[in-house]
């Protein structure tokens, strides 16, 4: 059994930000840096998936795009009992489409049973990297899963997926497939000193980028919203107050 | 980050008579158990404040003769030039931070024991004092009085020599010159009795005294209490307090508005058991209606909103704090910088004013660490010097206040990396559950600031729901390896009185509990009367029985000492913890110790009894709070089973302890005991504090023997 798991080291605003000279960026002195905490969910979703399922020689393998520094966060997963790191050398916070499109060689050369990749990641929130993961390798791909019953004697997973209203999709897959995973749908483990040693020790694999192609979207300028008027303070009592949002509501529905 | 400008007005400046202070923010007199004769305690413990940014900061109350001697407790002293060269270099340190410095001048009358003069102190009639056993003041005539203004006039003289730039008038607390102005304790029938004027008399002319002497050249501060809450004994806001500040508004540059005598001076020093911050702007701002000087006051302010509220809303020009300062030197310059969640919240838990009515031990504070320990050990409470072992990693097992406050400075000491494992889902150990005792919901601040400060140590990873074995420790990977597992309550009865257990008490019973398993474990407990046993003397026992009796419990609170919770007569929580007690009907038994406790019943003699005659309490339910055991037990398996040789082959090169798991303690002794070992983790043997300078004579062996 392997299991690939894609993660992402993402940035951390302080509680103060400024935006870098050429306002593309936030200035990374007014960042921290952290594993995305939905890959933390799904790199421990692998564990226990190999800890229940697995036997001698099963894989996890922790894939990722970026420059040296992204290596802390693959760390952290190897620290968490991953096998093996892969780096992309490429640009970590490229948009979902290019980081796809980067991630698929690695992805595909691996030819995993499952691909576990986060549901979106914390800093850029666009919840699309594993779904363009999964057209771009071919494989069938469930988002948003809170529950995996996978038997790989037969090749299919029983997989719950949370919608909105807190309904649950549950629903088949054949695997090898590629589930993008909620938070919550364990308790991730922490590292004990010695772990996260030892996973300083580890070679971590480093491969050249895939051509990349065109980016998907490109930042045109940062800045802060300016403010704006025409807010409106409503006075009196909760009635009164009520009554007035119902009217303000039903106008702009008209 | 830059200063929220809703907070400006905190830091402009003000003009006291001839002083001008840069802000808003001053330190009020208040004790720290190293008045005049520990000199460098004094002056660094006062700078740090001035350094965080206070205004002003005062001496404690500052004696100005032998015959107001207060030992066995320690007030400052102005008695000689010696006195006045000591407390000089509070002053110079204090300017050298932009500061002024402010003296306290004090005269006790009855309440002074003089037991070091061994004088006799003067007052305005012989009544013995209601603060002490056994002292009586000498009626004062005529000549004494004019002495005694003397003895004013020429300790200012000295304040002045010695660097203050603001001399107090102090009368606050039932000194002299409020003792003439308060019917209960001045019964004369001449010009120094009776009517207002008459009782004012002597405080205005000492006032005046002072000013001619020392005016020009010092700011005359004027502390008064407004409400002694003792009737017309007592002295009173309208009929006393505002009539004299009309009457000395002229020659008082400032007035130092507080409430209550000295026998219940927590109706001013007021727990946070009690009453939030702010409890006495109502007095402070009738004063400030009739005042033309700045006014300013106390209120354990811990938030700036409320401190720019009291100034905004006309009830105070200037923001004192006490409690707030110790507990957070840094208060204004946090403030000033927009770091408002770096603010050590003082919790008004009162175990700073403990010390003092103990009398002499030097000031503690729960969230403070290094308050009073800025001279003798040298710290510092905002720096910290990387450690030198500092590419270690730490191992704390136990979040509870030793714990957290470890793994936070060892944090701030750049050890590479501290985990911070805890068995329970969060942060906190015992404070999980005591601040939900009644009215103790601020000491959770302990809590949240170290909770806060972890999380923004990056070298700081706390890990909950993690319970680890000596195998798991010794295999965690850490360098060092500090255990803070804290200490339970004895489940069977186990007290300091008579050393040995109770006969029937297990807490393993339904109806024998724990305060942990009624608190911490929701333990149900049975029936209606419930006893409860108390050989602890602090506020578990007295807190439990307000609990249970507001559930409508019939509660007994049994103890074997003189007094239900002596200890919080220290902390000021006493008058009011009884009065509570006595109005929700609880019992209270002193002097008793079970003998035998069965389901339905508890047996106790008089620990006076020779012949042990027995007397027997119904009690569907007994509650023990006997003594406390430390958890040692993970502990002794490292020393003992594994052994430290054992360790060290797994590259573990210390194991300590810390907190309530190496012995029971207070609070604030258990965040000292964690603060310690991280401040010296990386001396010779951190497990031995290093030595701390004590400030004493060191004679000259020639001379002595000579």
């Amino acid at each position: 059994m392997k299991i690939v798991v894609c993660v992402k080291q993402v940035a951390v605003l302080g509680d103060e930000v400024e935006f870098a000279d050429d306002a593309l960026d936030v200035d990374p002195d007014y960042l921290d840096f952290a594993l995305n905490e939905w890959d933390s969910y799904a790199t421990e979703e692998a564990l226990r998936t190999r800890e229940s399922l697995g036997a001698e020689g099963d894989e996890i393998v922790v894939v990722s795009v970026g420059d040296r520094q992204v290596e802390d966060a693959m760390r952290r997963c190897l620290a968490m009992g991953a096998d093996r790191a892969i780096r992309v050398d490429g640009p970590g916070s490229a948009d979902p489409i290019t980081l796809a499109r980067l991630l698929a060689p690695v992805v595909q050369r691996e030819s995993p049973d499952l691909v576990f990749c986060g549901v979106q990641s914390s800093d850029a929130v666009q919840a699309a990297t594993g779904t363009v993961l999964a057209e771009l390798t071919g494989l069938p791909r469930v988002a948003v899963v809170t529950r995996i019953e996978w038997d790989p004697s037969a090749a299919r997973a029983i997989v719950h997926r949370e919608l909105e209203g807190g309904l649950v999709d549950v629903t088949e897959v054949d695997t090898p497939a590629l589930l993008t995973i909620q938070t919550g749908i364990n308790q991730p483990r922490y590292a004990t000193l010695r772990a996260i040693k030892q996973a300083e020790q580890k070679e971590i694999e480093v491969v050249s980028p895939a051509e990349q192609g065109e980016p998907a979207s490109r930042v045109r300028r940062m800045f802060t919203p300016p403010k704006e008027e025409g807010a409106q303070i409503l006075d009196g009592g909760p009635a009164d107050i009520a009554r007035r949002i119902k009217e303000i509501v039903e106008e702009r529905l008209k | 980050m830059a200063r929220d400008p809703k907070y400006d007005i905190l830091f402009e400046p003000i003009q006291l008579g001839p002083k001008t202070m840069k802000n808003r923010f001053y330190q009020i007199p208040h004790c720290n158990g190293f008045g005049s004769e520990k000199p460098l305690s004094q002056a660094y413990f006062r700078a740090m404040k001035a350094e965080g940014g206070y205004g002003a900061c005062c001496t404690e109350y500052c004696s100005i003769s032998p015959e107001s001697d207060d030992t066995h407790r320690v007030s400052a002293r102005l008695w000689d030039d010696e006195d006045v060269k000591n407390l000089s270099v509070m002053c110079e340190m204090l300017h050298d931070h932009g500061a002024l410095a402010a003296a306290e001048l004090w005269y006790g009358g009855p309440h002074a024991p003089c037991m070091e003069s061994r004088s006799v102190p003067r007052g305005p009639s012989q009544i013995p004092s209601d603060f002490e056993y056994l002292t009586y003041a000498k009626e004062m005539d005529k000549d004494d009085i004019r002495e005694v203004q003397q003895l004013y006039v020429d300790a200012a003289r000295r304040a002045r020599d010695a660097g203050f730039d603001i001399v107090y008038v102090y009368g606050s607390h039932s000194y002299l010159p409020q003792q003439f102005l308060t019917p209960y304790y001045n019964k004369r029938t001449d010009e120094y009795g009776g009517s207002f004027e008459n009782r004012a008399r002597f405080w205005r002319e000492t006032i005046e005294q002072v000013r001619d002497a020392v005016g020009d050249d010092t700011a005359i501060a004027v502390r008064m209490s407004c409400d002694m809450f003792m009737g017309d004994a007592g002295t009173q806001l309208e009929r006393d307090c505002l009539p004299f500040v009309e009457l000395c508004d002229e020659i008082v540059d400032v007035w130092d508005i507080n409430v209550s005598g000295i026998s219940e001076w927590g109706e001013d020093a007021t727990p946070s058991r009690f009453y939030p911050s702010g409890r006495l702007l109502p007095w402070q701002e009738a004063v400030k209606k009739v005042s033309k000087k700045p006014v300013l006051g106390v209120g354990r302010f811990t938030s700036p909103d409320l401190m720019v509220d009291a100034i905004n809303s006309g009830k105070l020009d200037i923001i004192a704090t006490c409690r707030p300062s110790i507990s957070d030197p840094f208060l204004p310059k946090k403030i000033d910088e927009g770091r408002l969640d770096d603010i050590r919240e003082c919790i008004g838990c009162n175990i700073c004013i403990s010390r003092w009515e103990i009398g002499g031990p030097p000031v503690i504070c729960t969230q403070n660490a290094t308050a009073g320990e800025e001279y003798r050990r040298g710290w510092h409470p905002e720096k910290f010097d990387t450690a030198e072992n500092a590419d270690n990693d730490v191992l704390v097992v136990g979040a509870g206040p030793a714990g957290m406050e470890c793994a936070m400075i060892l944090g701030k000491r750049g050890m590479r990396r501290v985990h911070l494992v805890e068995a329970e889902e969060d942060m906190g150990g015992i404070m999980r559950w005591i601040p939900q005792l009644p009215g103790l919901g601020e000491w959770a601040r302990v809590v949240n600031y170290r909770k806060i400060q972890t999380d923004k140590l990056r070298n700081v990873e706390f890990i909950p729901g993690t319970t680890l074995d000596a195998n798991g420790v010794k295999e965690y990977g850490a360098e060092i390896v500090v255990i803070a597992t804290g200490a339970y309550w004895a489940t069977d009865g186990l007290n300091g009185c008579t050393h040995d257990t109770i006969p029937g008490a297990d807490a393993s019973q339904p109806w024998c509990l724990t305060p942990e398993q009624i608190m911490r474990d929701g333990k149900d407990v049975p029936g209606s009367n419930v006893l409860i046993v108390d050989n602890d003397g602090y506020f578990m026992g007295v807190s439990l029985a307000e609990k249970l009796a507001s559930e409508g419990k019939k509660v007994t609170l049994m103890t074997h000492l003189g007094h239900i919770a002596p200890y919080m007569h220290f902390t000021l929580e006493a008058p009011n913890q009884h009065r509570k007690l006595h109005k929700l009907g609880v019992d209270i038994v002193t002097y008793h110790i079970p003998s035998r406790i069965e389901q339905g019943a508890v047996t106790a003699t008089h620990v006076y009894d020779e012949e042990a005659h027995e007397q027997t309490w119904d009690a569907d339910a007994v509650v023990l709070i006997t003594q406390r055991r430390s958890n040692e037990a993970l502990y002794r398996e490292l020393k003992d089973r594994i052994g430290f040789d054992a360790l060290r082959e797994e590259g573990i090169t210390g194991c300590y302890r810390i907190g309530d798991c190496e012995a029971p303690r207070l609070i604030a002794d258990c965040v000292f005991s964690g603060h310690r070992l991280a401040r010296e983790i990386d001396s010779e043997n951190p497990e031995v504090p290093k030595p701390f300078i004590r400030e004493r004579r060191v004679i000259e062996r020639e001379l002595a023997v000579a």
